[in-house]
């Protein structure tokens, strides 16, 4: 947050940030809205150095959910922007795909190699491996020694954030299911961390065991069926307040079943702002109340320009901040707006 | 069963333009199959110079050596349960059976226990799955396509249960040697690859079992009349496709670190191989090496496709048309409709 304030005057999509920092501020939550880090997303006006002659391997986890797909788009882009070779790699979401191709981007010896996303147990002896054979690893959403630069949501704010918005919006008491089905994947396991960390100071809010597990595919059928079975087993209105996520598709399945079901004063939360969630926050009768809206597009972008300033000698922070912005049914349209989803 | 005798070319007696049209298509497939291949290989070495690298033909044998496993049990299983797709040998339960294998080890080894134990494990819940399978099929006469759905189903539901549906991580010495580099800079899961088709084939193509388990597969009603143990030689070979399975769960940990979800996935990749497979025999009939040639093949198009930046996508597109090619070219040949 500091950077955005300190540095030179801003044009253009900085500000709108800026007007996203004003809406963040009027919100129930406090600090919640613009989420910047020691590292914040650099400015537009900065000279980004060319990618001339570089093949830049970008290896996606998955493709098949906003985030993943507009991050993983907006690295392409942008590397053909600076005059580079994207080598873009998309595993949908299977393990062993993934694996192979690292193994062969590896083999390719790219100027530099991106891995966006991915359980980390499964991509960091690869990463490791490729920052042996001494090719430069970037990283967006991976938390790991193995890269010189993680270009990511603050997701300890997002997740700290987000459990209050939902503490505070049940009262500071009640029962909330958690879907925590991918603590394996560094940015969900630190927002279920921060959920924790704030609900210790609610000791009337109960997380309800067992935890769920959502699962990718069918993630929204599964969080469909799964909410419908607990509703069932918690049948009185007022036995479950809140469902919380640390994304957003187990959210959208999670809301769809309370509508179904008639349960809509159960408030959902979630995190990475998908279009069909943030319509959902958008209505004013349906359940879901909160989600993080990350910026993907910012973020893929700034993991390639971070790639680039590499290249060129820079020093690069070991963390870069882009923004979140904090949904709700109160500021949803300025956040829309901000992410020009609207 | 007139399907399956009709497998073998030349023994069939057709005339005119119908016998020449069945000539045609097997000499096509068997021909045709092996210069595709290397046209493939020759086009993408020409279009990506980095293809015809040792280290990227490392590579790409081990990626392909869980597929590989897998696959090499599916083609035993059809080997001596008679090709015919519908009522003949299959094994459906292999990719959860890996799925399963895997999560046993990981979940033994991040338990504490040794690798002797890990391995021990992940063996015997392969067996374990596929001695399921040949009871299921054998004893209670259950087609191999509903019981190994069924069982794939129950593996699957245990494997749920077993790891909640998370990502076990796992690592150990074995782990590490099988995940490392071997001589050449070739990776390990290459060496086992090749290692394990050469005992594979050994069995199955040069030793009088093997010779059996064709026989029980293709005729069974005249390898009963010579006094083969049909039904036993048909649960053997289910038994061993399980063990199999147990052998790809070991090498995926190794290659993930651990096991993760999702092995369900493999399932049409591994039938695909597996049906593949006749096209690279002489006889157009499943073997050890025409598993191992076409799983290469899958695995030099994926990587191919890769290294010319194509997207992946496309693979699965092909091994679709290259299954049409195949079932299209062996009915054809078995003159189902010219006869």
């Amino acid at each position: 947050m500091s950077e955005n304030r300190d540095s030179g005057p801003a044009i253009g999509r900085r500000n709108l940030l800026k007007a996203g920092l004003a809406a963040g501020a009027t919100i129930a939550v406090a600090n919640a809205g613009l989420l910047g880090g020691a590292g914040s997303a650099a400015a537009a006006e900065e000279e980004i150095p060319s990618l001339k002659g570089k093949r830049i391997a970008i290896s996606a986890t998955g493709t098949d959910h906003h985030f993943d797909l507009t991050a993983y788009n907006a690295q392409i882009d942008e590397v053909k922007k600076l005059g580079g070779e994207p080598i873009a790699v998309d595993a949908q979401r299977n393990d062993t795909k993934l694996v192979s191709q690292l193994q062969t981007l590896i083999a390719q010896r790219p100027d530099a190699l991106v891995q966006l996303l991915g359980t980390l147990t499964v991509v960091d002896p690869w990463l490791k491996r490729a920052k042996d054979a001494k090719i430069p690893v970037f990283t967006i959403d991976v938390g790991t020694p193995n890269s010189l630069n993680n270009t990511t949501s603050d997701n300890w704010r997002i997740g700290s954030d987000l459990a209050l918005q939902l503490v505070s919006d049940i009262g500071g008491a009640g029962n909330i299911v958690v879907f925590n089905g991918f603590y394996g994947v560094v940015p969900c396991a630190i927002r279920y961390d921060q959920l924790k960390a704030v609900i210790k100071y609610y000791p009337d809010v109960k997380i309800i065991e067992p935890e769920l597990r959502d699962v990718i595919p069918n993630t929204v059928q599964d969080a469909f069926s799964q909410i419908t079975a607990i509703l069932n087993k918690y049948p009185e209105k007022g036995s479950i307040k809140a469902i919380w996520s640390a994304w957003d598709i187990p959210q959208l399945g999670a809301t769809q079943a309370l509508v179904a079901a008639g349960r809509t004063e159960i408030s959902t939360y979630g995190v990475d702002g998908s279009p069909e969630v943030l319509q959902l926050v958008r209505d004013p009768n349906s359940p879901a109340a909160g989600n993080a809206a990350q910026q993907p597009e910012e973020i893929g972008r700034t993991a390639i320009r971070n790639v680039a300033r590499y290249l060129a000698g820079q020093k690069l922070p070991r963390e870069t901040y882009v923004p979140a912005l904090i949904a709700n049914k109160k500021n949803i349209e300025e956040v829309t707006k901000t992410l020009r989803l609207g | 069963m007139s399907a399956d005798i009709d497998t073998l070319p030349g023994y069939t007696s057709g005339n005119g333009t119908g016998h020449i049209v069945r000539w045609l298509a097997g000499f096509a497939l068997r021909g045709g199959s092996l210069l595709a291949f290397a046209a493939l290989l020759v086009f993408f070495s020409v279009a990506a110079p980095f293809f015809f690298t040792l280290g990227n033909i490392g590579n790409v044998l081990g990626q392909s050596a869980i597929l590989g496993v897998l696959a090499i049990g599916l083609t035993i299983v059809i080997i001596g349960g008679g090709a015919n797709v519908v009522k003949g040998g299959i094994d459906l339960s292999l990719a959860a059976n890996l799925g399963l294998s895997a999560a046993v080890y990981a979940t033994l080894v991040s338990a504490g226990y040794g690798d002797g134990v890990a391995i021990a494990g992940a063996l015997l819940t392969g067996s374990l799955i596929g001695l399921v399978n040949a009871i299921a099929i054998v004893v209670f006469g259950i087609v191999p396509l509903l019981a190994t759905l069924a069982v794939m189903n129950v593996v699957a539901g245990l494997e749920l249960v077993l790891t909640q549906n998370t990502v076990v991580s796992a690592s150990s010495d074995f782990l590490s040697l099988l995940s490392a580099y071997g001589p050449f800079d070739i990776p390990v899961l290459a060496y086992v690859l090749v290692i394990f088709t050469g005992i594979a084939a050994a069995i199955i193509q040069f030793t009088p079992l093997g010779l059996r388990l064709y026989a029980v597969g293709a005729f069974p009603e005249a390898a009963r009349a010579a006094g083969l143990p049909v039904k036993r030689m048909v649960a053997g070979s289910y038994v061993a496709s399980g063990f199999c399975g147990g052998v790809a769960g070991i090498l995926s940990v190794s290659y993930l670190s651990g096991s993760t979800t999702g092995a369900g996935e493999m399932l049409l990749p591994v039938v695909v191989t597996a049906l593949l497979s006749v096209v690279f025999s002489r006889r157009l009939v499943p073997t050890i090496g025409g598993t191992l040639l076409s799983t290469l093949l899958v695995g030099f198009l994926t990587n191919g496709f890769q290294l010319l930046n194509i997207s992946s996508t496309l693979v699965s597109g092909i091994q679709g048309i290259l299954i049409l090619l195949v079932v299209a070219a062996t009915s054809l040949q078995r003159g189902k409709g010219a006869a």
